[in-house]
């Protein structure tokens, strides 16, 4: 009777362990991947991620395909700025000195391609001497036209056989300033963004490889919501844990009251 | 020579009749326990999320997502303290404040993740306790 018990016991919290593993299955979205822009400090734009200064460490990190081309993806925001970093991982030979990362944003999370009315571009002029521009598109009808002041910062280097790409873009800017040149990025709202890569300096024609993404921009207030959302989940799955063990053991103590009965009947 | 025969069948039936009821009463003690565990099973599936086939779609689906998730907790709770009730009174103790307090807070705790749930779920509980206690005090 004993190893019954046991069984049922074992097998209830194995059913508990089952539940509960099934919640850190990642859902995923068709198309384009969506990302929650996380809160970190923000680093500073120069083509280096200095793991001294604890630079995007706690950036959403990912692995993307452009097309055929692996990239890593980090994403990140403050109160001000969405921060993304691009990383593409090459032979030295392979990489191209005049190279380039593209984000194309949408003014939505709308992927139609005329939706999508900004760009900034980290162009390589020699990537060997880690030359680069930082350019700021309004995107009209597929022309890529210069904006009248450029917006947010860009920088590109070449860290041994990694390139490193790194933006920033102004979140919640009044439409002024030339801001009505930018998709003007919200908090709480979503935006597809279109990661690019070429190799000449042509716009749009240079793009070679590309994939969307969505991502989440979050209000100052919601990160502390998000806790504590991660917080509570935890404690609902304690609770529910500890009421499957309790229940293990009742079934235990049943088992035994049925025994001392049929003890005493005899 | 009469009188012993008569004790002896008197004690028998008694003996049998509350075998029976031991019987009865331990059956009512597995079947609430059952019960409470499928409605447990359920509030677990819909509480944390693993089932969501009726949220976000209309306010309709909404009202219907949160009375699932209401209804579970409070049969659960209401089979749970009828099981452990029986249980208590077979092994010769009566039900506590403590038991019923830590199944209180452990139903309470199964509606964390939703503040509607969670107030439903709190004055449902408040409701069968209070009437459980007027019933009792009739």
């Amino acid at each position: 009777m004993k190893k019954i018990s046991y069984s049922i016991l074992s097998g209830i919290i194995l059913i508990n362990l089952l539940l509960v593993s099934s919640l850190f299955i990642i859902k995923s979205y068709g198309a384009a991947e969506e990302i929650d822009a996380k809160f970190g400090e923000a680093p500073i734009i120069d083509g280096v991620i200095d793991d001294t200064a604890d630079e995007w460490k706690k950036a959403f990190k990912t692995q993307l395909i452009l097309t055929d081309l692996p990239i890593d993806l980090w994403v990140m925001q403050n109160n001000l700025k969405l921060f993304i970093s691009v990383q593409i991982d090459l032979e030295v030979e392979a990489h191209n000195s005049t190279e380039f990362i593209g984000l194309l944003i949408s003014n939505s999370s709308s992927e139609n391609q005329e939706d999508f009315i900004d760009a900034k571009i980290v162009q390589f002029s020699d990537m060997q001497t880690d030359e680069f521009v930082y350019l700021d598109y309004v995107i009209n009808n597929s022309l890529f036209l210069n904006d009248s002041i450029y917006h947010g910062e860009g920088a590109g280097k070449l860290n041994g056989k990694v390139s490193v790409y790194e933006f920033s873009i102004p979140i919640n800017q009044p439409l002024t300033d030339g801001y009505e040149e930018d998709a003007l990025l919200e908090y709480g709202e979503s935006y597809s963004i279109n990661i690019t890569f070429g190799k000449t300096p042509l716009y749009p024609e240079g793009i070679i490889k590309s994939e969307i993404v969505l991502i989440n921009i979050f209000k100052p207030s919601e990160e502390e919501q998000l806790l504590i959302d991660v917080i509570l989940l935890v404690l609902t799955i304690i609770v529910f844990s500890i009421v499957g063990i309790l229940s293990g053991y009742y079934i235990y103590k049943l088992f035994k009251l049925k025994e001392k009965m049929e003890r005493l009947r005899s | 020579m009469s009188k012993i025969p008569k004790v002896q069948t008197k004690d028998q039936k008694s003996k049998t009749r509350r075998r029976s009821e031991d019987k009865f009463a331990y059956r009512t003690v597995v079947i609430s326990t059952v019960l409470s565990l499928i409605f447990f099973a359920v509030s677990l599936l819909f509480n944390i999320g693993i089932i969501s086939i009726f949220a976000d779609i209309n306010l309709i689906f909404d009202i219907l997502d949160i009375l699932i998730k209401v209804i579970a907790i409070l049969l659960f709770f209401l089979f749970m303290m009828i099981s452990i009730g029986n249980y208590k009174e077979m092994t010769g103790k009566p039900l506590g404040w403590k038991e019923l307090l830590l199944l209180f807070i452990l139903s309470i705790g199964q509606t964390l993740l939703n503040y509607i749930v969670f107030i439903s779920t709190f004055i449902g509980l408040l409701l069968i306790l209070v009437y459980l206690y007027l019933v009792q005090e009739i």
